[in-house]
């Protein structure tokens, strides 16, 4: 959608109207539905386009929204709010949700005022993500009600239903989304809008809020007595229900709720589904009624088996004699890891009930094997005239090829695949800096850290600090592309810019690694191979650790604000006279824009931003400006 | 009515999901259930995309199950290579004919197989199979940036979808901005006219 029809959408949709939406649209206008007053946020995959979306809305619908530093931050803002009496939210990708924890296994305890709903969007089969941790545990963890939502309509109900039941039990609650969901687009119908409240104002009471020992003790009780309180609206709740009729029992939840239905429709089979919506605290009594009534009962859900667990401690509790099929009584059943699928599940059942499957799926598995041999591989690559092409090659071309490189999460871990191949350990957002210190502490080559502009104010800065302190020796490369742009462009401390598209204080990447006591650090552009290079070898020499901050704004970015100026965008050709064919500039730099076909090297006029870095890298001069 | 199965495989950056939104809106207008499917952040950069669209009275699942596509809607002729365990045997390809050289072709890592090579593999599967030079439509639209509403237009050409072309082109022209929404409509013409020879 553009910016306007998802305005016109989104802020001026009225109730009853039925529009195709985004599931992370779908939040965000049920953010608006529900009153929310505050929303913040750290981007990342899937979970963005919630606040972004947010973010777009905020002015004409009055929504205070920020990208925080990081999750932690996120959640803490949303929290002081909340505490201070207004609905707020707080969105982050599921591994953002780690970083958060710190203040979520206390804010438990607190308690919220204002209805405050932690949205954790995660992602089974890691299709942008290094994990795929599957956060329902953190809410047994906390003791946080948590909601799963099977699809965008219900994403935004539930988000309802958690404001909600938060404000009604003063409970930190949690919506949990997958990328199915989030990334899934469908028809949702709108809801009323709520009023925002006006004129509240902080009350203290230190019992409550001020976690020293005596008072976190008795807020431990209290907070137990509530999720015993939450357990009962569980068993009413209309979002925990059970669809069809038969002896087969299928219990599951969120998105594996869609592939169970279609698995059941496609076996043409006589079931009985209970969905839970609500996944924590579980309704006991319901599922043992449930158990009772139904033999087998399959479990269906995507990676850990967390209602499966559940289930079967339930049995124990109420001595109740059913075959449950599911993760921990059979590993080959469904797998552990990665998303699930009609596929998947229908298989599951066939083999549980002895059915044969509608579709020959190992004669498809065999003869796509042969498809898919047939195919080059096309993984995600750095974009056409991407900064962060030649940051790496002037690691390379600096270190004679022999650094050992701690990278980090963004675009640029792209870059530990050929031809750059600089990258060797990879953990979570900010770990560079401590993992570069570790490796600097045991091996002999030069040791390289590399961090993105978003991803140092993250998490990287105790990190670096401690390597000050520490006398850790390795050069780290802030690769400053002066944006978010892994997950589609927002600001950040660096860029002077706020989620409301106001203009604040620019903070220096430069001040920062000074303020941490950093000696020596220097600035550069890559495009300036020549510079770079000598920077980075002049940091190598460094006793303590050296900061070089290698500055070029990202390339697509670059390139929509020149054509939005009207700057007529010059891309580079190949001089065939002196061109030899060594392909050189493929190998060295791996850029998607030139192209080699039959050995003749050419650059793609449509693809090249004119960034000049393959002219600097050709040994024979024979790329010039078009 | 049974649910109409679609994929769409393309590279990251070929406007794969604005093609599936346009079909999306038209499913509504015509008062169908949908839900479509898309790749978001790391992995659309320069790399293979698979859009899942299902268009019926009621669907649940936001994928499509291993051969039950009703019709392959490629971008690339080896992506749809990729996206071949979706077909069956009555699985209409319709796809451009336009290659996107992958950087490990380039870099001389991998090959790109030739056209006769990928159709005899679309064989294997099916025999319904439409290649569209969507880029020189395109050009002749009035833009290259154009091919995915030419490659729609195809795929209408096929019936395949329970859509009216005339929803199709109130989608696009709520959809495109009014700059491009002439190059946009001829381009639809153009590639219904093309896979409808």
């Amino acid at each position: 959608m553009s910016d306007l029809s998802k305005l016109d959408i989104l802020v001026r949709g009225r109730a009853g109207e039925s529009h195709l939406l985004l599931g992370n649209e779908a939040v965000a206008r049920g953010a608006l539905e529900g009153g929310v007053q505050v929303a913040t946020t750290y981007p990342g995959t899937p979970s963005s386009e919630i606040a972004d979306t947010i973010a777009l809305m905020a002015r004409e619908a009055s929504i205070y929204m920020e990208y925080s530093t990081n999750e932690m931050v996120a959640l803490e803002v949303a929290a002081g709010a909340s505490i201070s009496g207004a609905r707020a939210i707080c969105s982050m990708k599921m591994v953002g949700l780690n970083v958060a924890s710190d203040a979520l296994m206390t804010l438990a305890y607190t308690g919220v005022r204002g209805g405050l709903v932690i949205i954790s969007a995660d992602d089974p089969d890691c299709f942008s993500s290094q994990n795929e941790q599957d956060n329902r545990y953190y809410a047994l963890l906390a003791n946080a009600p948590c909601f799963e939502p099977s699809n965008p309509q219900e994403a935004k109900d539930m988000l309802l239903s958690a404001l909600s039941l938060s404000e009604e039990f003063e409970l930190p609650v949690m919506l949990r989304l997958v990328t199915r969901v989030s990334h899934a687009r469908k028809p949702v119908v709108l809801g009323p809008v709520e009023a925002r409240r006006r004129d509240m104002k902080f009350s203290r009471d230190v019992k409550r809020f001020v976690m020293v020992p005596s008072n976190a003790r008795s807020r431990h009780l209290v907070l137990l007595e509530k999720m015993d309180r939450v357990k009962r609206v569980a068993e009413e709740s209309s979002l925990n229900t059970v669809l069809g009729e038969g002896a087969l029992g299928v219990v599951t939840s969120g998105v594996s709720f869609n592939y169970c239905m279609e698995s059941l429709n496609l076996l043409d089979l006589r079931a009985s589904v209970l969905k839970l919506g609500l996944v924590n605290p579980l309704p006991t009594g319901l599922i043992v009624s449930f158990l009772k009534d139904h033999d087998p009962v399959i479990v269906v859900e995507e990676l850990e088996p967390f209602l499966e667990l559940h289930i079967r401690s339930m049995v124990q509790g109420a001595a109740v004699h059913r075959r449950i099929l599911g993760k921990l009584s059979d590993p080959s059943y469904l797998p552990r890891n990665g998303e699930l699928s009609t596929k998947l599940v229908l298989s599951a059942i066939r083999k549980v009930l002895g059915r044969p499957t509608p579709i020959d799926f190992q004669d498809i598995e065999n003869r796509s094997r042969m498809a898919e041999a047939l195919s080059p591989p096309r993984p995600p690559v750095l974009c056409p005239g991407c900064p962060h092409m030649a940051s790496f090659h002037a690691i390379k071309v600096a270190t004679g090829g022999r650094a050992v490189c701690a990278t980090d999460i963004g675009c640029y871990a792209l870059g530990a695949q050929p031809p750059l191949s600089i990258g060797d350990v990879l953990l979570c957002m900010g770990a560079s800096a401590g993992v570069a210190s570790g490796i600097s502490k045991v091996v002999k080559e030069p040791v390289v850290g590399v961090v993105g502009d978003s991803t140092f104010f993250h998490a990287s800065i105790p990190g670096l600090i401690n390597a000050v302190y520490n006398k850790h020796k390795f050069v780290y490369i802030v690769l400053d592309n002066c944006t978010t742009a892994m997950t589609n462009f927002q600001p950040h401390p660096g860029t002077g810019v706020t989620g409301l598209g106001e203009s604040s204080k620019q903070i220096l990447i430069e001040d920062v690694a000074k303020g941490c006591g950093v000696d020596f650090v220097k600035v550069t552009d890559p495009y300036d191979l020549k510079f770079t290079i000598s920077t980075i070898k002049e940091a190598v020499e460094q006793k303590g650790p050296a900061v070089v901050i290698s500055r070029h704004k990202c390339a697509i970015l670059e390139s929509q604000e020149r054509t939005a100026k009207g700057d007529e965008i010059v891309p580079f050709e190949v001089d065939e006279e002196k061109c030899t064919e060594c392909t050189a500039c493929v190998k060295l730099l791996g850029c998607p824009a030139l192209v080699v076909s039959q050995r003749n090297v050419s650059i793609d006029s449509i693809l090249c931003v004119g960034c000049g870095v393959c002219a600097q890298v050709c040994p024979y001069g024979a790329i010039r400006k078009g | 009515m049974s649910t109409t199965n679609l994929i769409v495989a393309g590279v990251g950056g070929q406007g794969v999901i604005l093609a599936t939104e346009i079909l999306g809106k038209a499913a509504i207008k015509e008062n169908f259930d949908v839900v479509i499917s898309e790749i978001h952040g790391m992995a659309q950069r320069g790399g293979a995309v698979v859009s899942h669209v299902r268009i019926g009275s009621r669907v649940y699942s936001p994928t499509v199950v291993d051969g039950s596509a009703d019709a392959i809607l490629g971008f690339e002729p080896v992506e749809v290579l990729r996206s071949l365990r979706y077909a069956s045997d009555r699985t209409r390809i319709v796809t451009n004919k336009k290659r996107v050289i992958p950087p490990s072709v380039s870099m001389g890592i991998a090959e790109y197989p030739s056209l006769e090579q990928i159709v005899e593999m679309y064989r294997r599967f099916t025999q319904h199979i439409a290649m569209i030079d969507a880029f020189s439509l395109a050009e002749e639209a009035g833009s290259t940036r154009t091919q995915n509403i030419v490659l729609v237009g195809a795929l209408a050409a096929t019936r395949v979808l329970p859509l009216k072309n005339d929803t199709l082109k109130a989608c696009i022209q709520e959809r495109v901005p009014k700059r491009y929404l002439e190059a946009n409509l001829r381009a639809f013409d153009l590639g219904h006219a093309e896979a409808s020879r």
